[in-house]
C-alpha cells in the first residue's frame, strides 16, 4: 500500500517550546485514523498543520505525492469538522452545506440540491431550511459534517468533534459517522483524547505525547502490545510493574510485587540483563482464586475494595505497598469479600514489558 | 416579586418617564412660549415647526453633520477595533487607551481645544469642522460596542469557511460581515445619535452657517423659549420609539410568517 497522507520531519516550535517534534506518519488512501492525546500533546497541532492554519517550523506534508508547502488553507480541498461545529448562524442548515459549493462557483439550485442530497446522506432529511439554533447538538454535528464531505475533500479533518455531546447521542454519532466515512470511502483523521471513541472507530491510532507519536498501530495492537509506558499506562487500565531484567534471552525479570516473572517476547525493545523495565499487566488478563493455580504465574495480594460494575467488578487489592486492580465478570466475583488474602493468577502471554 | 420592590419600580419609571409627561402636552399648547400645564391645546406649532426655515435649516444640517460623522466614525473605527482586537503588536495598549479618551475629557475642554486649534485650520464654523470633532466624540463609544462583539465573535467559523475554500475577503463578505452586522449597525447608530444629540462642541464651533439643531434649541430656550422646542422632542421622541419597537415588529410578523409555512410541510416534524 502507498501512503496517501505523509507527514515527514513535521516539527513545529513556538519560541523555545517544542509543540511537535519532527513526526512522521504516513496514512493510507481510505484510512481512519484517530490521534489520540491528552490536550498540548501536539494532535490538534498537526491537524492545524495539515489544514494549513499552522505553518510548520519543519518538515513536509504531502497528500496524494503533491506537497502542501505554500497552499493555503482555501486550496487544499481538506474538510473540516470542529468541536463546537463552526456552522454558520446566518445561513440555514442547506446554506451552509451549500457555501463550500457557492465557493467552487456551483449554481444556486443544483448546488442547494447537492446540499439536499448530502444532508439526507447524513440523516437529516427535511431539515435543510432550519437554521442552526433551531437544531439540536447532534443535528448540528451532522450538518457540519455534510458540510465538510459535499465537496468531495481529499481528505477529513475530524477535531473532537463529539466533545460536547452527552454520551448516548456520542455513542450514536460515533457509529453514524463511522458509516458515512465507509460509504464515501474518504480518508480521516479524527483528533480525540477519549480512548474508547478511538479504540472503536478507528482503523489505526496514533498516540501522541509530548510533541511526539508514541505508538501508531491498530487499536487492539495498541491495547495489547503498547511499546512506552506512556501508551500502557493511558489507555485503558492498566497494572504497571517496575521490573528488572534478569534474563534477556529467557525473557525473564525480577519483580519486587510479582517475583520471577516470565514476559512475552512479540514487538519488544531490545533488552539487555539488568535492565530497568515496567510489566503491563492488563486487569481483565488476570485471574483471582484463594490458592494458587497450578500452570499459571501466581502471585499474593490481600482483597481491599471491590467495585461492581453489574457486568463486571474491579477488585483493587495489595501486595506490600503496590495497588494490583484485576478485573473479573460479575459472576466470579462471590466467592470473594473484602479483606481475604487471594492469589492473582496470569498466563506468560499477558505480560509485555516497556521501558521505564 | 415583593410589593416595596414593585413600588420602587413603579416610581423609577415615573421619574424616567415624568419629562415626557412634561413635554409632550407642551408641545400641544397654545402660549407662546413655553409653559406647564399648556393653557389650550393646539396644533399651530408642528406647522411652525415644519414651515420655518430657521428650524428646519439646523434639522438638515444635524442630519448632515450625523451622517458624514457616522460615515467616517465607522470608516475609523472598524479597522482599527479588528486590528486591535485581532492582532498583537507593540503600543498596543497605549492605541487602546486613546481610542477611549474623549470618553475621559469633558466635553467644554474638548470644545475649547477645537475652538482654537480649528480657528488656525480655518474649520471653525463650518460643517467640516462639526464633523471632525463629532467624529472624535464618537470613536470611544462606537469602539466599545464593536469591541465586545467582535471579542464574543468566534473565529473557527472563518477557519471553517477557509477550509470550505473561501479566501479571507470571501469569508469577511460571506461570514464576518453577516454576522457582525447586527453590531455594526448598533454602533452605526450609536455614532448618529451621539453627533445627532451633541451640543456643548457645537455651540463652541458650528456657528451660524453650520448650526446644528441641539444649539438652535439651546439659543432659542435662553431666548423666547419657544414651544418649537417641545415639538422637537415629542418627533425626536416619537421617532426613537419607532427604532425601537421596529425589530420587535419585525420577529413578531417573521415568527407568524415561520408558523404559517411550517404549518404546510407537515414532513418535518423532529
Amino acid at each position: 500500500m502507498t501512503s496517501y497522507l505523509t507527514l515527514s520531519g513535521v516539527n513545529k516550535q513556538y519560541g523555545a517550546f517544542t509543540a511537535l517534534d519532527h513526526v512522521d506518519l504516513d496514512v493510507e488512501k481510505g484510512e481512519f485514523v484517530t490521534f489520540l492525546g491528552p490536550s498540548g500533546s501536539g494532535k490538534t497541532t498537526t491537524l492545524m498543520i495539515i489544514a494549513g492554519f499552522e505553518d510548520a517550523t519543519d518538515g513536509a506534508v504531502e497528500v496524494a505525492g503533491q506537497s502542501l508547502a505554500g497552499l493555503a488553507p482555501q486550496d487544499r480541498n481538506i474538510g473540516i469538522v470542529f468541536q463546537n461545529y463552526a456552522l454558520f448562524p446566518h445561513k440555514t442548515a442547506a446554506e451552509n452545506v451549500y457555501f463550500p459549493l457557492q465557493m467552487r462557483s456551483v449554481k444556486r439550485a443544483e448546488g442547494l440540491a447537492r446540499a439536499e442530497e448530502m444532508l439526507t446522506l447524513v440523516g437529516l432529511e427535511g431539515f435543510g431550511h432550519r437554521y442552526p439554533k433551531e437544531l439540536s447538538g447532534g443535528q448540528q454535528q451532522r450538518v457540519a459534517l455534510a458540510r465538510a464531505l459535499v465537496f468531495e475533500p481529499d481528505l477529513l479533518l475530524l477535531d473532537e468533534p463529539l466533545g460536547a455531546l452527552d454520551k448516548n447521542l456520542r455513542e450514536q454519532m460515533q457509529i453514524e459517522i463511522k458509516r458515512i466515512q465507509r460509504k464515501l470511502g474518504v480518508t480521516t483523521i479524527f483528533v480525540t483524547h477519549d480512548q474508547s471513541e478511538a479504540m472503536s472507530m478507528s482503523d489505526r491510532i496514533v498516540v501522541f505525547d509530548k510533541g511526539n507519536i508514541q505508538q501508531a498501530g491498530r487499536p487492539l495492537d495498541i491495547y495489547h502490545r503498547p511499546q512506552t509506558r506512556f501508551v500502557a499506562d493511558f489507555i485503558g487500565e492498566t497494572n504497571l510493574f517496575d521490573a528488572t531484567v534478569t534474563d534477556a534471552a529467557a525473557r525473564r525479570a525480577q519483580s519486587p510485587v510479582l517475583g520471577e516473572v516470565s514476559y512475552a517476547a512479540e514487538g519488544l525493545p531490545a533488552l539487555a540483563d539488568g535492565q530497568e523495565v515496567a510489566l503491563v499487566l492488563r486487569p481483565e488478563q488476570m485471574k483471582l482464586s484463594r490458592d494458587p493455580v497450578p500452570g499459571r504465574m501466581n502471585a499474593a495480594m490481600t482483597v481491599e475494595t471491590i467495585v461492581n460494575f453489574g457486568d463486571s467488578a474491579l477488585v483493587i487489592g495489595r501486595h506490600g505497598g503496590t495497588p494490583i486492580r484485576v478485573r473479573l465478570h460479575g459472576a466470579d466475583v462471590v466467592i470473594l469479600k473484602e479483606g481475604d488474602a487471594a492469589t492473582v493468577s496470569w498466563t506468560e502471554d499477558a505480560v509485555y514489558v516497556v521501558t521505564r | 416579586m415583593n410589593a416595596s420592590l414593585r413600588l420602587i419600580g413603579i416610581f423609577a419609571i415615573v421619574f424616567i418617564a415624568a419629562p415626557l409627561l412634561i413635554v409632550v402636552p407642551m408641545s400641544l399648547s397654545t402660549s407662546a412660549s413655553l409653559q406647564f400645564p399648556p393653557p389650550g391645546l393646539w396644533l399651530g406649532y408642528y406647522a411652525s415647526y415644519f414651515t420655518d426655515m430657521s428650524w428646519l435649516r439646523p434639522t438638515w444640517n444635524s442630519l448632515v453633520i450625523a451622517f458624514f460623522t457616522t460615515l467616517l466614525t465607522m470608516a475609523l473605527v472598524v479597522p482599527a477595533t479588528f486590528a486591535l482586537v485581532r492582532h498583537r503588536f507593540y503600543g498596543k495598549s497605549v492605541a487602546n487607551l486613546m481610542m477611549l479618551m474623549p470618553l475621559a475629557v469633558p466635553h467644554i475642554v474638548m470644545a475649547v481645544g477645537y475652538y482654537s486649534y480649528f480657528g488656525d485650520l480655518r474649520l471653525v464654523f463650518s460643517k467640516t469642522g462639526v464633523v471632525l470633532a463629532h467624529t472624535c466624540l464618537s470613536v470611544p463609544i462606537t469602539f466599545l460596542v464593536l469591541s465586545a462583539n467582535l471579542k464574543g465573535f468566534d473565529r473557527n467559523l472563518e477557519r471553517a469557511a477557509r477550509s470550505l475554500g473561501a479566501t479571507p475577503r470571501q469569508v469577511f463578505v460571506h461570514i464576518t460581515l453577516p454576522i457582525l452586522r447586527p453590531s455594526l449597525t448598533i454602533s452605526a447608530l450609536f455614532a448618529f445619535i451621539q453627533s445627532f444629540d451633541e451640543t456643548v462642541v457645537a455651540l463652541f464651533i458650528s456657528g451660524r452657517d453650520a448650526e446644528t439643531l441641539p444649539r438652535k434649541m439651546f439659543d432659542s430656550i435662553r431666548q423666547e423659549a419657544d414651544p418649537v422646542i417641545a415639538v422637537i422632542s415629542t418627533l425626536l421622541f416619537l421617532i426613537v420609539a419607532l427604532a425601537l419597537l421596529a425589530p420587535h415588529a419585525m420577529r413578531l410578523t417573521r415568527r407568524m410568517l415561520a408558523t404559517a409555512s411550517r404549518r404546510t410541510t407537515p414532513r418535518d416534524q423532529t
